[in-house]
């Protein structure tokens, strides 16, 4: 048996009867939200992209033996890097280095690195692979960089891949006489980086000690030893100031303190305009639609004049007639809405994997978060609704209290 | 009861002043079948709109079972019309958006739900002899069926009182027969009717006749305005071209 009618009923029926009509409300809704959600999400994706990248600098400075600098290579055209990693090296410190590095005013990380080997494993590469050590607890070069984050800390038997390195996340490799799994895989560097794998440094000791595993021209690997301390310098400090009390604080040690070359400042300043120019793009369009929503809502009552005095004079009280010119309305703004976001996400997505938003950007674009997602669908959705609303307030007010016998003889006059 | 007194509607424009309705008193006991009948613009319509709390006296009181609608807030009103008055108008009424069943169950949105108005309203149907047409939609009705549909949605509530404003003003003479007969039926049911219209035709279905001219409620036995019938005599008029 069918149900008794009921108010969704009767929505849905006026809704219906006006098909090109509410079309167009609701792509007028939908283009609102539209552009609300697309602008946020362009924000965020490169707000997320600048954040990233500052995080993926790596250490302002990186703190070595000084046989260090004749290993110095860059890896782009203007012989710039960003820190990631210490280099390959056989010249190394012992990790007591620390101790005195982090009495030093301004160092808010640092982070020991291990040079074990360069090997030839087929089954990873068809290049010989770099083999590094690392602490994951103090880590902040490396794992910015991976592709998705761990799902837990980095554990004993456990390893970290470069963008070139074959083999799936949890899958098996074999160095030696140890069997490692596959835990994280990082995104390209364009550098070393790429064809390097990344061992705890309890793990990185003992494959060191593995028999074949160190060059036999070189020292052998003791624990405690390390190549490299990277140190990354707390924001508002003078980065020349830390870098030559480091220097300062090593008398008896020879070490030599590198700093980066590379900044990502002129990427900020190109985006930093983004926002605003997103947000007031927004703004207008609201702005610009408000009116031309409340006079659709306004035509919309006085067409429906006849069928108001109806209902009035088969009893509805003035809070039902303005309740039901409202509903309508937030009706039509929450399906324009969705479409609109719905719409916008999958070309948002579509331009991202096609590479164009990176090239409009000038950033590499990075897709907001789930939650980050549902809080823009949520505000677009929000922002339509309050327009929808705010716009059909004068007309369900009026068309409340209209009188039904007027509403009913003198319908279309 | 419905009890007129002193009721004046005048309508004021800019330049203009009408007094539509011009001092009415009488009275309707239950059970009656009241015909109000006069030209067009004698101000029978302006009466029963106000009979339905549908437009306030500008002087004078309404009183139905006892309560002044006069002076009552909208939402009263509208209470009161949702639960004691139907309302069937000289054009279909019928919302077009919606089906014949739901149209028959619209005015239940505006009562204290009463489980079984579904069964009701088919009952309804059946009543008016519309059943077939539950499903249909109201612009694919014929005049006749339409103006049954607007019958049972008056009564959908179970109102003390039905008004009807010319309801078969633009049916033929066969189809307002049938309606006339229609609406016989509900008043010996015991649904109070009053109901105004132009046709002199109909003047025998009434229980008691009223005239209206420019405003004024007339009462004058034997003029040719104004016939007062017994209730049960078969006096009612047959279609002129039956056989």
């Amino acid at each position: 048996m069918k149900k008794e009618i009921n108010y969704l009923t009767f929505i849905m029926a006026g809704i219906r009867n006006k098909p090109g009509r509410n079309l167009a409300t609701i792509f007028c809704f939908a283009f609102i939200a539209a552009n609300i959600f697309s602008g946020q999400y362009l924000i965020s994706g490169a707000m997320r992209s600048v954040d990233q990248g500052i995080t993926r600098m790596g250490a302002d400075y990186i703190v070595a033996p000084v046989e260090y600098s004749v290993f110095l290579r860059g890896s782009g055209p203007d012989n710039t890097f960003a820190i990631v990693n210490t280099l390959p090296s056989i010249y190394r410190v012992k990790n007591n280095i620390m101790d005195t590095i982090g009495n030093v005013q301004g160092v808010s990380a640092m982070s020991p690195q291990l040079y074990v080997s360069t090997l030839n494993l087929p089954a990873l590469s068809s290049s010989p692979v770099d083999v590094f050590g690392f602490d994951p607890k103090t880590d902040f070069a490396i794992q910015p960089w991976l592709r998705q984050p761990l799902k837990h800390p980095l554990d004993q038997g456990e390893i970290i891949v470069g963008h070139q390195i074959n083999g799936e996340i949890s899958s098996k490799v074999q160095i030696s006489k140890y069997t490692y799994t596959i835990a994280g895989r990082l995104d390209p560097t364009q550098s070393g980086v790429d064809n390097s794998i990344f061992l705890r440094l309890d793990d990185a000791y003992n494959l060191a000690a593995t028999e074949g595993i160190v060059n036999p021209l070189a020292p052998g690997i003791s624990p405690g030893d390390i190549n490299a301390v990277l140190v990354r310098i707390a924001p508002g400090e003078n980065p020349d100031t830390v870098g030559a009390n480091i220097r300062r604080s090593f008398s008896r040690i020879q070490i030599t303190v590198i700093g980066r070359h590379f900044t990502l400042d002129p990427v900020s300043k190109d985006i930093e305009g983004l926002p605003l120019l997103l947000n007031s793009i927004s703004v207008i369009i609201v702005v610009a639609a408000f009116p031309l929503i409340a006079l659709i809502a306004a035509m919309v009552a006085h067409e429906r004049q006849r069928e108001i005095g109806l209902l009035k004079s088969m009893g509805a009280k003035k809070n039902v007639i303005f309740s039901l010119v409202i509903a309508e309305s937030l009706f039509l703004a929450a399906i324009g809405g969705i479409i609109g976001v719905v719409a916008s996400l999958i070309t948002l997505n579509i331009l991202n994997t096609q590479g164009i938003l990176n090239s409009v950007l000038l950033v590499t674009f990075r897709m907001p978060s789930l939650t980050e997602i549902g809080s823009m669908a949520g505000l677009a959705l929000l922002v339509v609704i309050l327009i929808g609303s705010v716009a059909s307030l004068w007309p369900a007010y009026q068309t409340s209290r209209m009188n039904p016998y007027d509403a009913i003889r003198n319908e279309g006059k | 009861m419905i009890e007129v007194s002193g009721v004046t509607k005048t309508f004021r424009t800019d330049c203009l002043e009408i007094q539509a309705v011009d001092d009415v008193h009488f009275a309707v006991q239950p059970g009656k079948f009241i015909l109000i009948f006069g030209r067009s613009g004698s101000g029978k319509s302006t009466l029963l709109g106000m009979l339905a709390g549908l437009l306030r006296p500008t002087k004078g009181e309404i009183r139905i079972n006892g309560v002044d609608i006069s002076n009552l807030s909208d939402d009263k009103i509208s209470e009161l019309r949702a639960k004691e008055i139907g309302f069937v108008f000289q054009f279909s009424g019928l919302l077009p958006t919606v089906t014949v069943l739901e149209n028959i169950l619209v005015p239940t949105l505006f009562c204290k739900k009463s489980p079984g108005s579904r069964l009701r309203a088919l009952e309804l149907l059946k009543k008016v002899g519309v059943s077939d047409r539950a499903d249909a939609y109201p612009c694919t009705l014929s005049s006749g069926e339409m103006k049954r549909v607007a019958i049972a949605r008056a009564l959908i509530n179970g109102p003390s009182l039905l008004i009807a404003d010319e309801p078969t003003g633009d049916l033929d003479v066969d189809t307002e027969y049938e309606i006339m007969e229609l609406f016989r039926q509900l008043n010996r049911e015991g649904t109070t009717i009053v109901m105004v219209t132009h046709n002199p035709d109909l003047i025998p279905y009434g229980t008691q006749t009223y005239c209206m001219e420019r405003g004024k409620m007339v009462e004058k036995p034997g003029s040719s305005s104004f016939i007062k019938c017994e209730p049960g005599l078969d006096n009612h008029p047959k279609p002129k071209d039956l056989p």
